[in-house]
């Protein structure tokens, strides 16, 4: 695909010399006219705060104190790494990350595969599905605070009904954490069932022709032709919920503030009271960027695992 | 061999070819109709509920057990939104307008930005494409409580902390990178070969864009736009740190606000929150067609 | 596609350490050069500690329009201030409009030093709790108004402590003030905890000691199935599991830290305060609501205004709600509310204090002269005898001695009482410029004892082995 792009350009140039110049000159141009703005905003509202945070993170520098910043070398990042406090904290967002994304991708396709299989109002019905994805994680998380609160809110309200007993949501370690990954596996199921759609509805319908004319059973077809198609779409997907969850900072601090105690408390939770409560700017600079690398490491792994998945 | 853009969700993937082949198939379609209809019903139920708590009088949005029909109905809270307790304009509904606002010129400086670098990255031969189209990506990647302490810093150099132009900067910037991959995916679908077809008929390279490419790009560029609005209009994290004032503060944290005090009126969060949904949920509706082929173009062609 | 796809992941990686090779070295550069234009920014003419001084007379007021800003949280309260100012301040001063912008409690003390940081406020007047002060002071960002108010301010008409509390830095001694320590600031709300409980299902009188309350609390959550015995803060955000751990260490005779010596180790984790700890935890707990370890002001609110708890502790800044009949169940009445809800102030048991609450004004040092002036002018004009009673009329609670005896304040509300017998007995919190880690440690602490996440045991040697880290320097994250 990328290759075909190529062409144009060339035969523009020798074909059509337009007017004021060489035309693969003005080509130039134009491409450094049209992508240098985007770049130069991305280049000051992102690449200049994250080399600045770089540059922070290896000294004591506080945001609020007139003290200015001492380089301290690598002390900021011994100080985290070396932090059981912080490895509480990694465990926590771990079980969360995994939890959420595995509940979010499974329900997130099987919604998919059964919105792919209806002949009619599946258009309505996928767009029903996106609303929770639309909605403000400020809104989802108050909401679903509300309704799963334990002595007032409909879920225990429901339940009860049930003849269940009242369970108590948000302030238990357990469940708090459960409550959690719900909560972002109901906002974000839609994400992974929007892209499954696109590529359950990829695959060519000759593929199912040829294998009902092979009488194939419904699982030989789900599982040579359906799944493979739409895997390597999937893993991408994964991908991105897994980077998006692995940053949530507004659903813990609506939904339960990091607690009972601090065991809802995720990375970025951490990160965000190093840096405000007690101005640790240095420390919250370098807290953040191991988890920038973190995530860019993790993201290059997982990259080339999908790259020998295509290749295998 | 892309998935069509017109169509978000094309032809059914079974076919009805050998009909009743198998005696469990009708069993079988019963069987995914109600698994269907009940994820569809766990999914908006949290939904139906804050729209019912929306319209609910304040001692049943209490009740336990729950009042799921009977209960007493009032459009009270959502004149609470618009309308300040002693009369004049309430304080939500300025960040209501705030939010129209920093979304709107955000949503709208990405897509200025970010179309026509996309258009760019398409069709050009560019030094180190990938490495560029990656690191425009991999700046999505930041964990924003990271960013923003280093952005606050910034920010407090050239006075932007607490504006609405602040907002609308960091909005832009956290959304180029998105909108150039995704637009990237529209434009490939558009053959250069018209273009070039143009450009023989004398027009310059960028009249040809102008007058050829774009208009085929509306719906790609309406789908992008949503998914960037999403995200400008619900953010919250640089909202809270960046802005104090009742004049810059958009809804999220407005709405977040409501609680914390020393009473929690359930139905005017609901109300509110209903509010501001709407808007992107209709904005979303509108384009609902594109909105599959746009959040996967993006993924697909790397 | 399938082309395209694989060629672009595998050129990622190599390419990507070259990349990242090449921020890193641009990185260092930019850490080389930017050394010495950052230290250069940030002196800005702010001394090294306690902020510059005001004048010790009002200079001479502009009469243009002017916005008189302040800032503080979601409540009740800060609603009240800006109508009351508006209303009377302007007789004084036709010219001014008081303003006062309101933020999430949660994020109360980040708005606010967040814009301190930036060294530019859109607030003239912060309301701070008391144990910001020390933050706020040894970074410079608050005015010092010692000078100012020994010029200005009667302080004789003060409770010698409820004047330190909200201005005073270092740190009074519980009940005094000290009058070579420089001020901060005053007064704007003074608050303590009030006990809430139900006449009509534990009698009219309340119960005196702690151990009694408790007991209480038991009978009546036995003989009233569906009502709770108690209902009181356990979340974990602001000070709320904090402030409650604190009160009942100071009602089993514990102290929080020696301040002289900066000592929380030992201290606070001390046999009472041990004791306390096992009370709240092994007493209390169990009489709240199911999956209440997460309320705070309102949800205390809401229980006791939906008839679910027999005695709950509360702000009583924050009770005027619960007289409320649209948000009651308890009656159609304020006064039917009032037959059913009783307030007194706290038990004693070995001890006898109660929590210090309420805020004082601190004027920004970001702001522009005449802006200062302004708000030393309101200053004054609000601490003045009248004033202060009008205050309390319009629903505040004064500080001055002679405004909180006034039946003007007295009559104002059925807790108001309970503010002017608790006066004498208040205690605060460390207001040291790490207090906002330090309440964080004892909040999470305290909350996760309550929640079962710890035992009482370790929470409580975690919280004085980590505030005492704090204290010492560094101490870890």
């Amino acid at each position: 695909m990328t290759t075909t792009t190529d062409r144009p350009v060339q035969e523009a140039s020798s074909t059509t010399p337009a007017p004021g110049g060489s035309p693969r000159l003005s080509d130039r141009g134009l491409a450094v006219a049209f992508i240098s703005p985007a770049l130069l905003l991305l280049l000051g509202m992102s690449v200049f705060p994250l080399l600045w945070a770089l540059y922070l993170s290896f000294t004591d520098y506080s945001a609020t104190r007139a003290t200015g910043a001492n380089f301290v070398g690598f002390d900021n990042y011994s100080l985290i790494l070396g932090s059981s406090e912080v490895h509480k904290r990694a465990l926590t967002t771990l079980i969360y990350v995994v939890g959420a994304v595995l509940l979010q991708t499974v329900l997130g396709f099987s919604i998919a595969y059964l919105i792919s299989r209806r002949t009619r109002g599946r258009g309505a019905l996928t767009t029903l599905f996106l609303v929770p994805m639309m909605l403000s994680p400020v809104v989802v998380g108050l909401f679903w605070k509300f309704m799963l609160d334990a002595q007032f809110g409909v879920i225990n309200s429901m339940l009860g009904s049930l003849g269940f007993g009242q369970v108590e949501w948000l302030t238990r370690q357990r469940t708090a954490l459960f409550s959690l990954i719900v909560v972002d596996t109901w906002q974000w199921t839609p994400f992974i069932m929007l892209i499954a759609l696109a590529g359950l509805t990829a695959v060519p319908n000759y593929l199912y022709e040829a294998a009902s004319i092979d009488r194939a059973s419904e699982w030989f077809r789900f599982r040579h032709i359906t799944l493979p198609m739409v895997w390597p779409l999937l893993l991408i997907a994964v991908m991105f919920r897994a980077i998006e969850a692995f940053r949530l900072f507004d659903l813990v601090y609506i939904l339960t503030s990091g607690g009972p105690g601090v065991s809802t408390e995720t990375l970025s939770f951490h990160v965000y009271k190093v840096a405000f409560l007690g101005f640790n700017t240095g420390t919250a600079s370098a807290y953040g960027i191991l988890m920038v690398l973190v995530v860019i490491v993790l993201a290059q792994f997982y990259l080339r695992y999908l790259n020998k998945l295509k290749e295998g | 061999m892309a998935i069509s853009i017109d169509e978000a969700v094309p032809a059914p993937v079974t076919d009805d070819a050998p009909a009743a082949r198998r005696r469990g198939g009708r069993a079988r379609r019963v069987i995914e109709v109600v698994l269907l209809v009940a994820l569809a019903v766990a999914m908006l139920f949290p939904v139906l509920w804050m729209v019912e708590t929306s319209i609910k009088e304040n001692r049943d949005v209490y009740a336990v057990p729950a009042k799921f029909f009977n209960f007493d109905f009032t459009l009270q809270h959502f004149k609470d939104v618009f309308v300040a307790q002693g009369g004049g304009r309430s304080d939500l509904s300025g960040s209501f307008l705030n939010s129209v606002i920093v979304a709107g010129a955000s949503t709208i400086l990405a897509t200025v930005l970010g179309v026509p670098a996309a258009w760019a990255y398409s069709r050009f031969t560019l030094k180190a494409k990938k490495d560029q189209l990656f690191f425009i990506l991999s700046t999505r990647f930041m964990p924003p409580v990271v960013v923003v302490i280093p952005i606050f810093l910034m920010y407090r150099e050239l006075g932007l902390i607490d504006s609405k132009l602040g907002l609308i900067l960091i909005y832009a910037a956290f959304n180029v990178p998105f909108t150039i991959w995704m637009m990237k995916g529209f434009v490939d679908e558009v053959p250069a070969e018209y273009e070039d077809a143009a450009m023989l008929d004398g027009y310059t390279r960028l009249q040809a864009f102008r007058k050829f490419t774009l208009p085929l790009l509306v719906p790609g560029i309406a789908a992008t736009a949503v998914f960037a609005l999403i995200f400008s209009w619900n953010e919250f994290v640089f909202a809270i740190f960046l802005t104090s004032s009742q004049e810059v503060r958009t809804a999220p944290p407005a709405i977040a606000g409501l609680i914390g005090g020393t009473t929690v009126d359930w139905g005017l969060v609901a109300a509110s929150a209903v509010v501001f949904a709407l808007p992107v949920l209709v904005f979303a509706f509108l384009v609902r067609k594109h909105l599959v082929a746009g959040v996967t173009l993006g993924a697909v062609r790397r | 596609m399938r082309y395209s796809k694989r060629a672009g992941l595998s050129s990622l990686p190599g390419r990507k350490v070259r990349l990242a090779t090449a921020a890193l070295l641009v990185a260092t550069t930019f850490a080389a050069c930017g050394g010495g234009g950052d230290d250069g920014d940030d002196d800005g003419g702010t001394p090294a500690a306690g902020g510059p001084k005001a004048p010790a007379t009002v200079p001479e007021l502009s009469d243009d329009p002017t916005t008189l800003s302040f800032v503080w949280f979601e409540w009740p309260p800060a609603q009240a201030l800006e109508d009351f100012a508006n209303a009377e301040y302007t007789k004084e001063r036709p010219n001014v409009t008081i303003e006062v912008n309101t933020v999430p409690n949660a994020n109360w003390h980040d708005a606010m030093f967040t814009q301190f940081a930036a060294q530019q406020t859109d607030f003239d007047i912060a309301i701070l709790d008391s144990q910001h002060i020390g933050e706020a002071v040894t970074n410079g960002n608050i005015l010092d108004i010692t000078d100012f108010v020994n010029e200005n301010i009667d302080v004789d008409a003060y409770d010698p402590y409820l004047l330190a509390a909200y201005g005073q830095y270092p740190q009074a001694e519980t009940g005094q003030r000290d009058e070579d320590a420089s001020l901060y600031g005053l007064p704007l709300l003074g608050d303590t905890w009030t006990m809430i409980y139900r006449k009509d299902l534990i009698g009219d009188e309340p119960p005196e000691t702690w151990d009694e309350m408790i007991d209480t609390a038991q009978k009546c959550q036995d003989e009233n199935p569906g009502v709770s015995g108690l209902a009181f803060h356990q979340a974990n955000g602001s000070d709320a599991a904090a402030v409650t751990y604190n009160t009942v260490n100071g009602v089993y005779g514990g102290n929080l830290w020696n301040s002289a010596d900066k000592q929380i180790e030992g201290v606070i984790n001390d046999e009472a305060g041990q004791k306390a700890m096992d009370v709240l935890v092994n007493e209390m707990k169990p009489l709240t609501a199911k999956g209440s370890g997460n309320w705070f002001i309102d949800e205390t609110n809401a229980a006791v205004a939906q008839g679910k708890a027999c005695i709950a502790f509360q702000w009583i800044a924050a009770a005027g709600g619960l007289l409320d009949p649209a948000q009651s169940t308890l009656g159609t009445t304020e006064d039917e509310i009032l037959d059913k809800l009783g307030f007194a102030t706290l038990p004693t048991q070995d001890s006898d204090v109660v929590p210090l609450g309420g805020m004082g004004m601190h004027i920004s040092a970001y702001v522009s002269e005449s802006q200062q002036a302004e708000a030393l002018n309101f200053m004054k004009w609000f601490e003045q005898e009248d004033i202060q009673k009008k205050w309390a009329a319009a629903g505040g609670v004064p500080s001055r001695t002679d405004a909180i005896q006034s039946p003007e304040f007295l009559e104002a509300g059925p807790f108001n009482q309970v503010y002017a017998d608790s006066v004498a007995r208040m205690r605060d919190m460390w207001n040291v410029p790490e207090y906002a880690k330090l309440i964080d440690i004892e909040n999470t602490n305290v909350n996760a004892a309550l929640n079962g996440a710890k035992s009482p045991e370790d929470a409580l040697n975690d919280i004085a082995e980590q505030q005492q880290g704090v204290l010492d320097g560094g101490g870890g994250l």
